[in-house]
């Protein structure tokens, strides 16, 4: 058996492993004021970490898109530059005796992430496990939104944490993953039903209330649940992510209409009951109002923004402290953009944006080429779902639209959020591998 | 002094840093680019039509196991040789499944065989919409649906 190497991966990973030893020493002269190059322990296991995994993709012979991992790797490595540059006991673990800071946690993350990126990218030779047990993974999905509302704790209002010991996890991530199968699942098999039957009511024709029944009811549920322990970016995310995959599975303009009717009289009922999501968006209207109290997150992340300018203030050399601690309160997490921003400028956010414009593109590419419906609607349900979480949360650093507290995938520090995007990345390598198996054969063009 | 040294070989990193990150990107894009052009591209283009059958499985081997069979939108299948799919197997009746496109999607339907048509295991009893993908069985041949 002939070796495929994946080139075009190779050449892609050598400037951006380049990287992140550099923003480290650029981060440690700047801070310190010593010409020395610091401590590289952590950017070394990181380039490490990246490079087996491409040697391990190359070792078991996977044929699937060769610029996701360049592109995450990008994501994690500026990540990772940020959050060493940030006080490490922001986070970080205390667990077997070890006691970690925040950038060693997050590597050890993406070290778990990368593992399962790779088992769901080289296991998922056949997509049966995912299609055929579609209600089982429904049914694990509800159950661990169940658990979150039984056993969860709340941290800053919202209520997704389960505390497992060592670790505590945030089942929200896992349900994103689970949900988008077993939609995918559902959309596969009921795809052309769903297309042909119609129900008229006045101009509208609505869906064929039948066949949606279980998918809405599953829906139904989750934003139920999600809405109870208040965590309303996951609830946005989740929505837009279903939105579009019914889209692009039926190709029709009314369900997408029906939904944001529903979405802003959704929207309109929450703010009516919900007492938090008033303030968040009253704090987005005018986060002036009060800017050293419920103002005062937004407010210091707009002044990051603005210190950022263009070019930015240099790495290490922002974030102006005030008082000793921080500005942006969860800078590590929900503000990590702003962060980037301040210290690399508008022309860093605007590198950073390119790279997930990137994964998007070949993402939906992927989905493109797939080989079969679920293959396809698999794809686009990850990559929405990556896609719009970024945007979420990017767009909420900046003002754009009222802030939700969710993580910027890759980048944000976040165990549970790193390990459920790889596996989305495992998912999308699985599905690309198969589509170029399928035409190679074929073709009689064994590369 | 010192001072402004660092000062100015700081900015010349920063510099340096976003500089690097924008070659990534440009090679990102260089790939994309190349990608887009590629022969593999036109390839995968040129197979659209509106569908082919993969053979799964074929114990006469006719039509032979791992082939592909590209459809036109009318397909009758069946054990004549005047079929447009002809499948060489006792279990497959003389004129057994007709599978056609219609509009936007494929339906399969079973002409009155002896031993049936089935669609992912279950036998079908009326004309049944196919999404790519799905597994069809008539006498001992699998084939599969696919793009």
């Amino acid at each position: 058996m002939r070796i495929t190497w994946r080139g075009t991966e190779l050449g892609l990973l050598i400037p951006i492993l380049l990287i992140v030893p550099f923003g480290f020493v650029v981060t440690h002269i700047a801070m310190s004021g010593v010409l020395e190059p610091g401590p590289l322990e952590l950017a070394l296991g990181y380039v490490g970490l990246i490079a087996g995994a491409h040697l391990a993709l190359v070792a078991f012979g996977h044929r699937g898109d060769q610029l996701l991992l360049p592109a995450v790797g990008a994501l994690g490595g500026i990540g990772l530059i940020m959050l060493n540059r940030l006080p490490q006991d922001l986070a970080g673990t205390r667990a077997f005796g070890l006691e970690l800071g925040m950038a060693s946690t997050q590597l050890l993350w993406f070290g778990v992430g990368v593992v399962v990126m790779l088992a769901v990218a080289v296991g998922l030779r056949d997509d049966g496990i995912l299609r055929h047990y579609k209600y089982t993974w429904a049914a694990i999905g509800i159950g661990l939104l169940v658990a979150t509302m039984v056993f969860g704790y709340e941290v800053n209002g919202a209520r997704l944490w389960i505390d497992l010991g060592p670790v505590s996890v945030q089942p929200g991530e896992i349900i994103k993953v689970v949900l988008v199968i077993f939609v995918a699942a559902y959309l596969a098999e009921t795809r052309t039903l769903l297309t042909s039957a119609r129900m008229r009511i006045g101009f509208i024709s609505i869906p064929p209330l039948p066949y949606f029944l279980p998918m809405l009811a599953l829906f139904a549920i989750v934003m139920l649940i999600v809405v109870r322990l208040n965590d309303l970016g996951t609830a946005l995310l989740f929505f837009g992510t279903f939105l579009t995959m019914l889209f692009v599975a039926t190709g029709r303009r009314s369900y997408v209409l029906l939904g944001l009717l529903l979405f802003a009289g959704g929207s309109y009922a929450a703010y009516q009951l919900f007492g938090h999501v008033q303030t968040r968006f009253d704090i987005w209207l005018d986060p002036f109002a009060d800017p050293l109290g419920r103002g005062f997150q937004p407010v210091r992340a707009l002044y990051a923004l603005g210190r950022g300018g263009i070019f930015g203030e240099g790495l290490g050399q922002g974030l102006v402290t005030l008082g000793g601690g921080l500005t942006i309160p969860f800078v590590h997490t929900d503000f990590i953009f702003a962060a980037i921003a301040e210290e690399l400028g508008l022309v860093g956010a605007f590198a950073l944006l390119g790279v997930v414009a990137v994964f998007v593109f070949r993402g939906l590419r992927i989905a493109a080429l797939a080989r079969d419906d679920f293959g396809g609607l698999l794809a686009v349900g990850v990559t929405t779902s990556l896609g719009i979480q970024a945007l979420i949360i990017i767009a909420g650093n900046t003002k754009l639209i009222p802030l939700t507290g969710i993580t910027l995938p890759f980048v944000s520090y976040g165990g549970s959020s790193v390990v459920a995007s790889f596996a989305m990345v495992g998912l999308l390598l699985a599905v690309s591998h198969r589509s170029r198996v399928g035409t190679d054969a074929e073709a009689g063009l064994d590369r | 002094m010192t001072g402004d040294v660092l000062r100015v070989l700081l900015l010349v990193l920063q510099l340096g840093f976003v500089a690097l990150l924008y070659l990534v990107l440009m090679r990102f894009a260089a790939t994309m680019l190349r990608d887009l052009r590629s022969a593999e591209e036109a390839q995968i283009a040129s197979r659209s039509g509106i569908g082919r059958l993969s053979v799964l499985e074929s114990p006469e081997d006719e039509p032979p196991a791992g082939s592909t069979i590209a459809l036109g939108p009318i397909n009758s299948i069946g054990r004549n040789v005047n079929n447009t799919i002809y499948v060489e197997d006792d279990f497959v009746s003389t004129n057994h499944a007709m599978l056609t496109f219609r509009g936007r999607s494929w339906f399969i339907e079973d002409q009155g065989s002896t031993n049936g048509t089935y669609v992912n295991g279950h036998r079908i009893d009326r004309p049944v919409a196919l999404s790519f993908g799905d597994e069809l069985t008539v006498g001992r041949v699998r084939m599969r649906l696919d793009r």
